[in-house]
């Protein structure tokens, strides 16, 4: 059984079609990416998977309970961690404290949530910061803040919604090499992502590319990268037409 | 710096308990009285509006549901206690339905919405003559047989030391820790699991209970009640305000906001009569201006500019330095 199953899941917004009959599916410690250019509905199926929305068609399905229909807290609450695209940290909060309140999850104690907090700082080498307050904290740290979060939840799946835009490569490349040890805490992830190919191709186990709200194609990333609608979507026809 | 500020709260309100024991005349109790009332409403209003950065604009409600629940509940022949006790169930009550419609609303819709359901019952209050005699008002009952004011304000203090102990257990629960982060970003918070819309309403619930308490008390003070005055949204922005100077979503702020503004309120009635409203109001223009955090946010940001306060958001902009 997978852990995350999607059949046929559509999404409207009124008269707009922001995904249109996606399905795939993750397994336990498994790190899919979804690439695709800017408005391809990558948050929009994150959204769904969250319960932030509800898909118009289609079913989701997470260790084989259907979800579709779930409110956000309550999809944390089965383990499905999520960051947000645009940070939103606890802005007076500190590093810690933000950390804590992904734990608390699983705790009413502030003592056991600060200690389970600390331990995924320092998995991120946020140690040395964490007394810190979020606000002013620089996008890089801001980044890293959203994915302690979502593990302190201790998520059996966690969604990362363009977690390395914004960051240079040679930072994007150091959180993938962490990220890439989530498998490690049993953790199967979705990421999202843009435009920074160096990070897919080291970080993914398989790669889903979307357009315009619909699958293109799914696969090994070495294999996605060759695929002409792939090549099509991300720099134009020409490029196809050259070969490249 | 939470426990210091704990620590002076503590400190203060033992002081506060003493005070018999110097003061004599009842005009002065009169004032204590007013002055650890507002600590109390400050202090539960805080639980709202601090914590959980519900700007609430509405907690009248709850306050002349405590004292009309009172002055109704005696008349109808029922223990002074009971009936208090009576009161707070009914502003709970009303808690509970205001709460479950306003909540469903963010930010300047939430505050409006909570002022408008205040202004109902206040109008309500005048119109249902039948039940609450409208504006001639209703009699209530004195809470204490004997020392009246000073029993009172020895109540208040009481008050004030109950609703401190809610706050310290507050701010350092994982409670505490889900209303600041609805506070905070709300999306946020259900994105680790809070569960908003309750964490909202049990607290809310709390602190109409709280302050119901308070709205009986001051009920009793006067022995007579009329709409206009328990219900109006007078009563509900200086209990907002109270948090605020002080320094709303901090345990020692509503102590220090209650102790300036009430007797500074009283102090320039005496001088200026009613040309005290003037410079009050002058004084909630300077502090907003230059105080934006409250007294106790800004010194705790001033005495450890890095420390972590658990204070509201300050209006940043969004950009970050890198």
């Amino acid at each position: 059984m997978p852990l995350l199953g999607l059949h046929g899941v559509s999404k409207k917004f009124g008269g707009l079609l922001a995904l249109n009959q996606v399905s795939f599916s993750i397994h336990e410690g498994e790190v899919a990416f979804i690439v695709g250019p800017n408005g391809a509905g990558k948050t929009t199926l994150f959204n769904l998977i969250a319960g932030v929305f509800h898909p118009s068609e289609g079913s989701i399905h997470f260790q084989g309970q259907e979800i579709s229909q779930l409110s956000p807290d309550r999809a944390v609450r089965l383990g499905i961690g999520r960051t947000f695209q645009i940070v939103r940290p606890l802005r007076n909060l500190t590093v810690l404290e933000n950390t804590m309140l992904g734990a608390f999850l699983h705790t009413t104690s502030p003592a056991r949530a600060a200690q389970e907090a600390e331990k995924v700082l320092r998995f991120l080498h946020m140690g040395n910061i964490m007394h810190l307050p979020a606000r002013g904290l620089p996008l890089p740290t801001l980044k890293r803040l959203e994915i302690t979060r979502a593990l302190a939840t201790r998520p059996k799946l966690i969604l990362l919604d363009e977690v390395v835009a914004g960051l240079s490569t040679a930072e994007a490349l150091a959180l993938a090499e962490l990220l890439r040890r989530l498998p490690e805490w049993g953790i199967g992830a979705i990421a999202g992502v843009e435009h920074v190919m160096p990070v897919v191709m080291r970080m993914a186990d398989r790669v889903i590319v979307l357009d315009h709200g619909t699958m293109i194609g799914e696969g090994k990333p070495e294999e996605m990268v060759r695929k002409p609608e792939v090549i099509e979507a991300y720099l134009g026809s020409k490029y196809k037409e050259l070969g490249l | 710096m939470r426990r210091a500020q704990l620590l002076i709260a503590i400190l203060s309100v033992s002081l506060s308990l003493a005070a018999p024991l110097v003061v004599r005349s009842d005009y002065l109790f009169q004032v204590l009285f007013r002055v650890s009332l507002f600590a109390a409403l400050g202090l539960a209003w805080n639980l709202v509006g601090g914590y959980a950065g519900q700007l609430s604009l509405g907690h009248a409600a709850y306050f002349g549901a405590g004292a009309y629940g009172l002055a109704l509940f005696s008349k109808a022949g029922i223990h002074p206690w009971s009936a208090l006790l009576l009161a707070v169930l009914v502003a709970v009550l009303f808690a509970a339905l205001i709460g479950g419609v306003s909540f469903r609303l963010r930010g300047p819709y939430f505050t409006l919405s909570t002022i408008a359901f205040a202004e109902v019952l206040r109008l309500a209050a005048k119109n249902l003559v039948s039940i609450t005699s409208g504006d001639v008002g209703l009699p209530v009952p004195g809470l204490f047989a004997k020392s009246f004011v000073r029993s009172l304000y020895l109540a208040a203090v009481l008050l004030t030391a109950v609703t401190l102990g809610i706050t310290a257990w507050v701010s350092r629960s994982k409670f505490g820790y889900y209303l600041m982060a609805i506070r905070e970003d709300e999306d946020t918070a259900l994105s680790v699991g809070v569960n908003a819309a309750r964490s909202k309403l049990m607290v809310l619930l709390l602190s109409a209970a709280l302050t119901a308490l308070g709205g009986g008390l001051y009920g009793s003070l006067f022995l007579f009640i009329v709409p206009d005055q328990v219900f109006s949204i007078d009563i509900s922005v200086e209990m907002a305000i109270v948090a605020m100077l002080g320094g709303a979503g901090t345990i020692l702020g509503p102590l220090i906001g209650a102790a300036i503004l009430e007797s500074a309120a009283e102090l320039l009635k005496n001088l200026f009569h009613e040309a005290h409203l003037l410079i009050y109001g002058i004084l909630i223009v300077l502090v907003v201006l230059f105080l934006p955090e409250g007294i106790t946010g800004s010194l705790a940001h001033r005495l450890r500019p890095r420390s972590a306060m658990a204070a509201p958001s300050s209006k940043e902009p969004d950009t970050v330095p890198k």
